[in-house]
This record gives structure tokens, sequence and C-alpha cells, in this order.
């Protein structure tokens, strides 16, 4: 197999324990309209024999009701119907300790939001956050959250799909991963830059090159996969790895876990910086802004 | 330091981002924080050879309205049309915070401190999302902001505010979504993929971006309004935006649960009900949504005086 991209489905039967993958059914919740949101495949499975919430991309689905939704686009049903997968993880382990609450897979490749009128008109932007919202909740709750990029994981869709759980993972580029905003193509027309230019600092610049290796760099990704195989044993590992850092503490994992490993691998250093400095500079200024005797 | 009192009647439209920060709290109560003495700007716009502005496009700070501390974020238009970076992405998440923080060590001296005098945040807006200069560290930096404001949740209210020229687009859109309360002008703009972009990806005769009456009654503070996105629509002032503000300042944190759009399994539910309505509707313009609404005459709504749209309206119900 040289590529999981659009082969999102696979990918969930190649991750979890045989046979165990039961689509359409989390905790309470039962999703039984097989035309809502089909670019969405959610459900329960085993991983190493544990209760996991699979959130994976289908490219092989076509929402018929918003002609924009196809591909692993993540559209306004979709981005709702996953954000209701996490809040169902969530009621269902609600009386479980952090550490035993339930893992949330996502297994990543969509190539954006839906992009159209009536998108607009009801706010795509809301079905977007709310899947973020989900996510951060069940993750701040103990949830270990795993994303797993086997095709692309690009822009916006990537922010609600993927860049929320506690750690990331991605295959290898020479299994056709694609991790960015958008292509370069459009990044030199949007910004004005030569493309020659571009694609000379892409070779080494992390912020603005495509691909798993550079956002690597920047912290984006906890590990790169290099056999497909191998998936499932990493994520097993990284959920493991998940519990116990969030026993000792919440920055350790998730967006913030991610800072501090980009400042350690050299792929954003100022923002440490820019962090303690305003912490310094509230703390001058704090005295002013207590409360007053009345 | 420009005058206060001048800022107030200004338009907010037209305002800077300085401006506005000012302008929202109490006069001479604003404190920049991470200002531009302190110098940082963007290593990716330097390694780029692209100019450098040192607040980076985001001013932050904090002040006060009445007794409540006003944590402060105004985006700039004009520098790189308001996009986030590591820099301006590290100063919002610092920002949030440490309102929090701040929240955190006041109730834990004071448990009953009262509602008025607890930390808020208020964002304004002005911004096409992810600055593609800095693409992967931008994407990076918007999930940092989206864990923040979870992080806020229960705690500190966060309020955006939308009535700049370049409007709440791209990741910053669901950014403005996942807040507590909306307050918009009419000139304001939120949504996620802007109006070129969709043309450039869909065609013009799914969005036609030259057409300005239909891009703001698309994604502008009007409609925003008959959708329930946008919580409060004022006037074009920073006087009118900060009296808005100061209303929100009276409310015990509990009470923005209800203002929410998103954030909930409760919301999610209800936002489904609109997303059913966009199917059986299948509107061609954001007019086929007003009239289902119970709005008779669209067309006369969307052009009429602000204050008779504001008291005429009918506004969508879930």
């Amino acid at each position: 197999m040289d590529t999981l991209l659009g082969k999102g489905r696979e990918a969930v039967d190649l991750i979890v324990d045989p046979n165990s993958f039961a689509q359409d059914k989390v905790g309470s919740l039962a999703f039984t309209d097989a035309t809502f949101g089909p670019g969405a495949v959610v459900g329960e499975a085993k991983l190493d024999g544990q209760l996991v919430t699979v959130i994976a991309s289908d490219a092989e689905a076509f929402n018929e009701k918003f002609p924009v939704v196809y591909s692993g686009i993540i559209g306004m049903e979709e981005g709702y119907k996953m954000a209701q997968a996490v809040y169902a993880s969530l009621a269902a382990d609600a009386a479980k300790k952090p550490e035993q609450k339930r893992a949330i897979i996502l297994v990543v490749d969509t190539p954006g939001n839906g992009p159209g009128k009536v998108e607009e008109i009801f706010g795509m932007n809301k079905a977007t956050g709310a899947y973020q919202l989900a996510l951060a909740e069940a993750r701040l709750a103990g949830h270990p959250i795993v994303a797993m990029v086997v095709g692309r994981a690009i822009s916006g869709a990537f922010l609600c799909h993927g860049l929320q759980a506690d750690r990331i993972l991605s295959l290898d580029a020479k299994f056709q991963t694609m991790i960015h905003v958008m292509p370069i193509t459009s990044v030199s027309r949007i910004i004005k830059k030569d493309i020659e230019v571009l694609e000379e600092l892409a070779k080494s610049n992390p912020v603005f090159a495509a691909g798993p290796t550079f956002f690597y760099q920047l912290g984006g990704v906890e590990e790169l996969v290099s056999e497909i195989p191998a998936m499932r044993e990493a994520i097993i590992k990284q959920v493991a790895e998940i519990r116990k850092a969030k026993a000792e503490g919440l920055n350790a994992v998730g967006p913030r876990g991610r800072g501090k490993l980009g400042q350690e691998r050299g792929g954003r250093k100022v923002r440490p910086e820019v962090l303690a400095r305003l912490n310094a500079e509230f703390a001058a200024v704090q005295a002013r802004f207590r409360p007053q005797a009345n | 330091m420009p005058n206060w009192t001048k800022i107030q009647t200004s338009s907010f439209l037209e305002s800077n981002a300085r401006d506005r920060a000012i302008g929202l709290v109490d006069e001479g109560s604003f404190v920049e924080l991470i200002g531009p003495f302190d110098r940082f700007c963007s290593p990716h716009l330097v390694t780029l050879g692209e100019a450098v502005e040192f607040d980076d496009g985001i001013v932050t700070g904090v002040g006060k309205i009445g007794q409540r501390p006003v944590f402060v974020i105004s985006q700039e238009g004009r520098f790189i049309g308001g996009s986030v970076g590591e820099v301006g992405g590290a100063k919002m998440v610092g920002t949030i915070d440490q309102a929090i923080a701040f929240y955190d060590s006041l109730i834990a001296e004071f448990p009953e401190l009262p509602d008025a005098q607890r930390p808020l945040v208020a964002i304004s807006f002005e911004t096409g999302g992810v600055r593609l200069h800095e693409a992967n560290a931008g994407l990076l930096a918007h999930a940092e902001v989206m864990d923040a404001i979870q992080r806020a949740r229960h705690k500190v209210p966060i309020v955006a505010l939308i009535g700049s020229r370049i409007g709440c687009f791209g990741g910053m859109g669901f950014v403005a979504a996942a807040t507590d309360a909306i307050i918009m002008s009419e000139f304001g703009r939120l949504g996620l993929t802007g109006p070129e972009v969709i043309e450039q990806e869909m065609g013009k005769d799914e969005f036609d971006s030259s057409n300005r009456a239909l891009v703001y009654r698309t994604t502008g503070g009007r409609h925003k309004y008959v959708m329930g996105d946008c919580n409060f629509l004022v006037d074009d002032t920073v006087a009118s935006f900060r009296a808005q503000l100061t209303e929100l300042t009276l409310l015990p944190i509990a009470e923005f649960e209800s203002l929410r759009r998103i954030g909930s399994e409760a919301l999610v539910e209800k936002q489904l009900r609109g997303v059913a309505l966009a199917v059986t509707i299948a509107p061609t313009d954001s007019r086929d949504v007003w009239r289902y609404a119970g709005n008779n005459d669209p067309i006369g709504l969307a052009d009429g005086p602000i204050a008779d749209f504001r008291k005429t309206v009918k506004r969508l119900v879930l």
C-alpha cells in the first residue's frame, strides 16, 4: 500500500482491533440517518482492548444536500456530527476519573471546510468552531486525543479535525501526506511573492513549507510514522504517554504542549518570549486592576 | 496619547486598532502590554524580506470599565490584513491566559468578589485569519487561541467586537463564533471563507465577490443579527460599541451562557436545526432566510436606517 490518501475508512480498520469498529454509535447517541454528514465517519471501537471513540473523514462520501461537501471536505453537517460524537463521549464517561476516560482517535484526511454561499449564510464558522470547542473540552476533561494524519490535513479543516488533539501523528511524506494552509501556488499569489523564492525557502523553512516533516519541526507533529502498519502501535503508545503526561499537568500536551515542542525543535522561538514578557508586564501593573476597598 | 473623548465619536469602522483598544475602556485606564517598544516582530516576515511592525499588527493590554478589569485584544487590518502568525497568536493567547490567571488568583483571595470586579476579555477583530507568510505557525496559533477560549469558559467572559473594515474571516471566524458574546455594527462582517475565495473555488455563480450588497447581505452585521449569530447590533461609533460592552460588564458569567452560539451539546443541536432549515429553504440569498424568519420586506429591511432595522426586524428562531 503506497498511500492512505482518500482511504479514511481503510485507515480506521488498520488502526483499531480487528472487526471491532461499530459505526454510527457513540455512547448513548445513535446516528440513524445515513444521509446526515456522510463525510464524517464516527463510532466506537476497541484499541488494544480499550474502548475508544473514532472520528474519521471519508473522502469517498458526497453530501447530496450540500454540493460543496465531497472528497473529505468538512461541511456544516459533518462539523456538527463530529462535535456530537465528542459530546457523546464526554457524556458516556462523565462519571469516570480523568485517567479512565476513553481515548478519542481522529483519522485525518480532509482538504478543507465547505466553501459555499449557503455555508456562509448559515455560518460554517460555527460548525468548525463547535467541533473544536468540544474537542478542547474533552481534552481538558482527561480524554486522551490522538490525531493520525493519513492523507490531507489542510487549513481550517485540520484546525477542527486534528489541531485540538493532545498529540498529532502523521504518516511520512512518502505516503503523500500533506499538512499546510494552502498550496504554495496560492500563497504566492495572495502574498505577492515570487513562487521561486517561496519554493527555495520552503526547502528549509518549516513555517510555510508543506509537508509533515516541516510541521514536525514546528512542534505540530509529535511523531512521524514511517510504515503504514506501524500506525496502530504508535497510537497505542501515544495514548499511554498522554495519560501519563496529563496526570502531571494539562499544558504538557495539546496546543500548549506543541508550543513547547516547537520551541525545543527550533521552529517557534519567539512565542515563549512573548508569553513570558506579557506575563511580566502585567505583573508590574496588576495592582491597579485589583479590587479596591469600597 | 490620542484624545479619548474624540475617539468616542469616531467611526468604529475607521478607527485603528490602538484607538479602539483605548476607547473601549475607561479614559486613561488602558495599559498596553507587549507594545511597540518591546519590538517583538515576526521572524518569519524578516526571512521573507517583508516589512515588520513592532506590535505585529495587534494591540494587547488591559484597562477598566467601572471596576471590571478588561483585557483587550485589538487587531489592525492595515498590517497584512490583520492576519495572525506566531507573535500575534502569542499575544492573543497570552492575554487570555493572563485574564484567566488573574481571575483564579482573585477568586482564591476574594471568593465573594462581585461580578463587576472580575476580569473580562474584549476582542476587537479585524482579520483574514492565518497569516500566509507564517502559514503553519499561524495554524498552530489559532489552535492555541481556541484552547485558551475553552479554558476561559465559566470563568472569564470573552466578548467579540466586529465592526472594522476587513471583518473577521478565516480561522478567526470560528474563534469569534466560539466567544461568549458578539457585538457588531452593520458594517462588520463575520464568516469563514471569504467571498473572494468562494468565488475562486466555486465560481462567480456561487458567489460574486464584486457584488458588495451581496457580500454584506451574507456576512454583514444585519444578517448575523437575524441569524442570532450577532447578539447586539450597534451604531458605528466607538462609543456605541463601548456602551454595549459596558452593559455586558455587569453580567455574571452564568448569564453569558444564553448568549453563546456554540460550546455545548445543546447548542450543537440547536445549530443543527438551522442546518436542516438550510436544506428546506435552499436559499440562493440570505433574503430567503430573512423572509422565512417573518420579515416580509427583506429588501427594504436591508437598505433602511439601522435604527428602524433594530426596531422592526424579526430574528430567526431555531
